[in-house]
């Protein structure tokens, strides 16, 4: 019996891979794609790292372009289909199936794919449970990584950016297999060190800079009443009610609208200290209006965002930085800290339906999880109590029957939603086109971002239905549609037993809440452009310039 | 498809009209709307034209009229709106905001301080 | 209230703080529904007042007849009726300006007029209406001069482009606050039609750099530069106006064959330089801060700016 094929294999590849080399680890740039095609055989499980956020966009382009009698039929594992290349890969035929989790601006161009035939659908993850395949079943037998620097050993500096390059590296090197990583620069001695070099099989200095979206800026002159309004709830509502410490927001203008809302609102209020003050988070610069008024203790971040290298560095006591002053993100530990340490995920979605499940799949878009649901979902390994998570808990209106006596927390899962969206697209639907999507692309399940069970909260401007405490599921329906506005599903709602849920506090209202809706404006906004956050942040803040407006 | 024009009628309260013989609310930005509120004696009715682009959301339209009609008990009011695209939310928000412009009848005034 | 930011404002907000407090006089308004008679047939919303405020108020001692456009509205494109607004309100003028001369002429009642421009030029969707109505302004400046000066006021969201940027480079003095913009072709249309190395339209700074007030201070297409706020700009126009006529008529940039050429030369001298960047020209004129002008807030700017010389370049 040969216990040792794995090994063998990784030495038999690595051979061909070393006639690459220039210098200890270092691959010349010209040489990418012959590399990729020593290293990686037909049918390879392959990890091209690139989240939401950074992307190891060299090395999938070089991947686009190898001699496909060499480099085929691959099984990518990923986290994110962002770029055009990793389309092109699946079109090409270099790849022919693909686990991953998010797929934001290809989402379309992924559902044609599979409805075409064209490729082999895995399974649609969220990032830590993907995170967990690579640890299981789904090991990379070649990474192909992004990092800022390297040095000629191999050691890695992925600083601001380190996002999920640690748990990508850990997962394929220690199952023997292959670490390719493009570095933007090669430099003699690293500011810190990321990732050991031992971990590291080569480097390429890649021609430009790893791509980096700037996808958690938020300009706040883009902010409506409207989300001003459901802000203003929320605070009162949930934030203060709960008393909400730890928490993750989502992405998206309603929870911008409530980090510019806590210097100004949350203020008036008397709040601060009580709430906000730890958040799993990536650095959101409307976050720093709140961060210089003293409300926030400290944040970890997934990853990083553009623009605010400098002002984090000056901020160490709020952040997570290396001894060289920069940022420290890693994906994998937020998603942990979001999932057992946070009371609260609040954030927005496309769709809910009568049942409170809610998804931002079209039958048209393959669109993923990303991290959202190891967030919005009850922690059911969590031990620990906190006073919201306790409160959140004993009003649980169906725990009697399902657990009986016993006391038990519960994460608040919010969702703050517009009853109509743009063009008068309704955010209230009888039937989510999750259903039509798990047609039309043969997925086992329908992909619903939040289950209705662990939903807690919908916030619209008609009312906070505090959907925990129903004692049925027809009294959870009858609370979602009490807030559904004008949409269809709003419109079947009885104002008897509207007026009932808002007796028994399950359903209030603005004038429940005593806000005057009048009043939900933009100058409570604390920054109203991205001009003024670069002011709060004292000139540390630099946008990018598609952001930058002087 | 051409502009559309609705118009309704609906039963307000007589002599409940605004303080203001006419007041103007709003700008016809994408998304939002503009208002126009005018004293009109007409036996307590409270009449709204609305003109949109937007063609297949007329019984929203009405029940976003209504409900703004019955919550503030108005009356002898001509209401006049140039619409592009606003979401019943923004209509309910800017309706609120021009009665609050055009001054609220003082019939309303007197039972708020009733309730406080 | 008095530091409201000119550029979050509505046309109707900026047209009555403009003026003194109390003075505007909306005319042509909303309860007079002077809607576009093109835009229904083609499904566009229409407005009550067209996209442009209209109406007359005091500045100290001058009645300032007001245009106001409303960029939220179509990105406030000029049609039929908003320009038939616009020309009214210069008639009007005039007229007044007959009153003013027969009633001794003093300087510090002139009567003038004031357009704050937030508009893409002409509405396509009425083009012929749209041009000829740019056409009539033109023409109407022209009657203005010698008369009543014309201000152009830019710091609204959209800027001025299109044939509006003609229109305002015809007027007598223009001032802007740094978020303003002016150009011609904006900034869209240049990257759709050479591409985005020449313009890359999403890069918002290169926009202000090239078309925002700043620049157009240093390059002197605009004449007084002053913070976002309406009050700032009220004050620049009482300042104006109180300046001698004669005055204010050198603010013009075309309007003499001596202008003529020293814009030409202009045209020509950048040409020689070849910047590949605005603050490449701003560092040629003589400001060797340049790189830090766009952070600058307008006082500290302006102990700075060193602007073209006239004439020689």
């Amino acid at each position: 019996m040969d216990w040792c094929r794995l090994k063998e294999d990784r030495e038999s590849r690595l051979k061909q891979g070393d006639a690459y080399r220039i210098e200890k680890k270092l691959v010349a740039a010209k040489d990418t794609g012959r590399l990729l095609e020593a290293v990686i055989r037909p049918g390879d499980r392959v990890c091209l790292e690139g989240n939401n956020q950074k992307q190891a966009d060299f090395l999938a382009e070089k991947l686009c372009r190898v001699n496909q009698e060499k480099v085929r039929d691959l099984h990518l594992v990923q986290s994110a289909v962002a770029m055009d290349s990793h389309i092109k890969l699946l079109e090409k035929g270099i790849a022919k199936k693909i686990d991953f989790s998010y797929s934001g601006p290809q989402a379309a161009k992924l559902a044609e794919l599979v409805q075409k035939g064209k490729m082999e659908l895995g399974s649609i993850h969220t990032y830590l449970e993907l995170f967990g395949r690579y640890f299981m079943d789904l090991i990379p037998r070649v990474a192909l990584v992004a990092a800022v620097e390297a040095d000629r050993e191999g050691n890695l500096y992925t600083g601001f950016n380190t996002e999920d390059t640690p748990v990508v590296v850990e997962a394929t090197h220690f199952k023997q297999g292959i670490v390719i990583a493009q570095v933007n620069r090669v430099v003699d001695r690293l500011p810190r060190v990321d990732i050991p070099g031992d971990w590291i099989d080569y480097v390429v200095e890649a021609p430009r800079p790893f791509y980096v979206e700037p996808l958690f800026t938020r300009d706040p002159a883009l902010i409506t009443e409207a989300q001003i309004l459901r802000a203003m709830m929320a605070i009162k509502g949930i934030y203060a009610e709960y008393g909400v410490q730890r928490l993750n927001h989502g992405i998206g203008f309603d929870t911008a609208a409530i980090e510019l809302l806590l210097p100004t609102y949350g203020e008036q209020l008397g709040l601060k200290g009580k709430i906000c003050s730890y958040f799993a988070l990536n650095p959101h610069p409307t976050l720093i209006p709140a961060i210089e008024s003293g409300w926030v203790t400290g944040i970890h971040c997934f990853g990083g965002e553009l623009g605010m290298e400098e002002y984090i560095r000056n901020r160490p006591d709020i952040f997570f930085v290396g001894p060289d002053g920069t940022l420290r993100s890693n994906r994998a530990m937020s998603q942990t800290a979001g999932h057992y340490a946070c009371d609260m995920f609040i954030g927005s979605t496309l769709q809910i339906d009568e049942e409170g499940n809610s998804s931002t799949a079209t039958a048209s878009r393959i669109a993923g999880f990303g991290g959202a649901p190891n967030m919005g979902c009850d922690a059911r390994g969590r031990r620990h109590a906190s006073e919201a998570w306790l409160k959140c808990g004993e009003e649980d209106g169906m725990r009697r029957e399902t657990l009986g006596h016993m006391p038990r927390g519960r994460r608040l899962v919010v969702q703050m939603q517009d009853t109509f969206r743009e063009k008068m697209v309704p955010g209230f639907v009888e039937e989510l086109d999750a259903w039509n999507l798990q047609k039309t692309a043969h997925l086992p399940i329908p992909p619903v971002m939040i289950y209705g069970d662990d939903l807690t909260h919908i916030v619209t401007e008609t009312g906070i239905a505090y959907l925990h405490k129903c004692t049925s599921l027809e009294e959870r329906t009858a609370a979602i549609r009490a807030v559904a506005g004008y949409t269809p599903v709003g419109r079947k709602a009885e104002r008897e037993k509207t007026k009932e849920l808002r007796r028994r506090g399950i359903v209030k209202t603005p004038e429940d809440l005593g806000i005057d809706v009048s009043d939900a404006n933009r100058s409570l906004l604390a920054a109203k452009s991205i001009r003024e956050l670069v002011e709060w942040s004292k000139g540390l803040y630099h946008p990018p310039v598609r952001f930058k407006t002087w | 498809m051409a502009l559309q024009t609705l118009t309704y009628t609906f039963p307000g309260k007589t002599g409940c009209t605004i303080k203001k013989e006419w007041s103007h609310t709003g700008v016809v930005g994408s998304g939002d709307l503009e208002i126009l509120l005018e004293q009109k004696a007409q036996a307590g009715a409270v009449s709204v034209q609305v003109v949109t682009p937007v063609h297949g959301f007329e019984y929203i339209w009405e029940a976003v009229l209504k409900d703004f009609v019955e919550e503030n008990q108005i009356g002898d009011l001509a209401v006049s709106i140039n619409d592009n695209n606003a979401t019943p939310f923004v209509v309910s928000l800017r309706l609120k905001q021009a009665l609050r412009e055009a001054g609220i009848p003082e019939i309303f005034l007197e039972r708020e301080g009733e309730k406080t | 209230m008095s530091r409201q930011s000119f550029l979050g404002a509505t046309a109707r907000e900026r047209a009555a703080g403009l003026t003194d407090a109390g003075t505007f006089q909306e005319l042509a308004g909303p309860r007079d529904r002077l809607t576009s008679p093109h835009l229904p047939v083609l499904g566009e919303a229409v407005s009550f007042d067209d996209g442009i405020v209209t109406g007359v108020g005091m500045v100290r001692q001058h009645p300032v007849f007001v245009i106001s456009q409303e960029g939220r509205f179509i990105g406030g494109a000029v049609g039929e009726v908003g320009g038939a607004k616009m020309v009214g309100i210069f008639q009007l003028a005039l007229a007044e300006y007959e009153e003013w001369k027969s009633h001794g002429a003093q300087e510090d009642c002139r009567p003038a007029v004031i357009i704050s421009f937030e508009t893409g030029g002409v509405r396509l969707h009425e083009a012929n209406a749209g041009l000829l109505a740019h056409a009539e302004v033109m023409d109407q400046i022209q009657c203005c001069r010698g008369k009543v000066p014309v201000l152009g006021l830019i710091g609204s969201k959209v800027g001025c482009f299109g044939g509006m940027g003609f229109v305002a480079a015809a007027v007598d003095v223009i001032v802007m606050s740094p978020e303003g913009r002016l150009g011609l072709t904006g900034p869209e249309v240049i990257e759709q039609e050479i591409g985005k190395e020449e313009f890359d339209s999403a890069d918002k700074s290169l926009i202000s750099r090239t078309t925002g007030g700043k620049h157009k201070y240093l390059m002197r297409d605009c004449n007084v530069l002053v913070p976002d706020s309406i009050e700032a700009f009220r004050q620049a126009i009482g300042d104006i106006l109180e300046k001698p006529y004669e005055e204010m008529e050198k603010c013009r940039r075309i309007g003499s064959p001596a202008l003529v050429k020293e814009q030409l030369d202009v045209a020509e001298w950048l040409a020689d330089l070849a910047p590949s960047d605005a603050r490449d020209v701003w560092k040629a004129m003589g400001n060797p801060m340049a790189e830090e002008y766009p952070d600058m807030d307008v006082e500290e700017f302006l102990t700075h700016a060193v602007r073209r010389r006239r004439g020689e370049q």
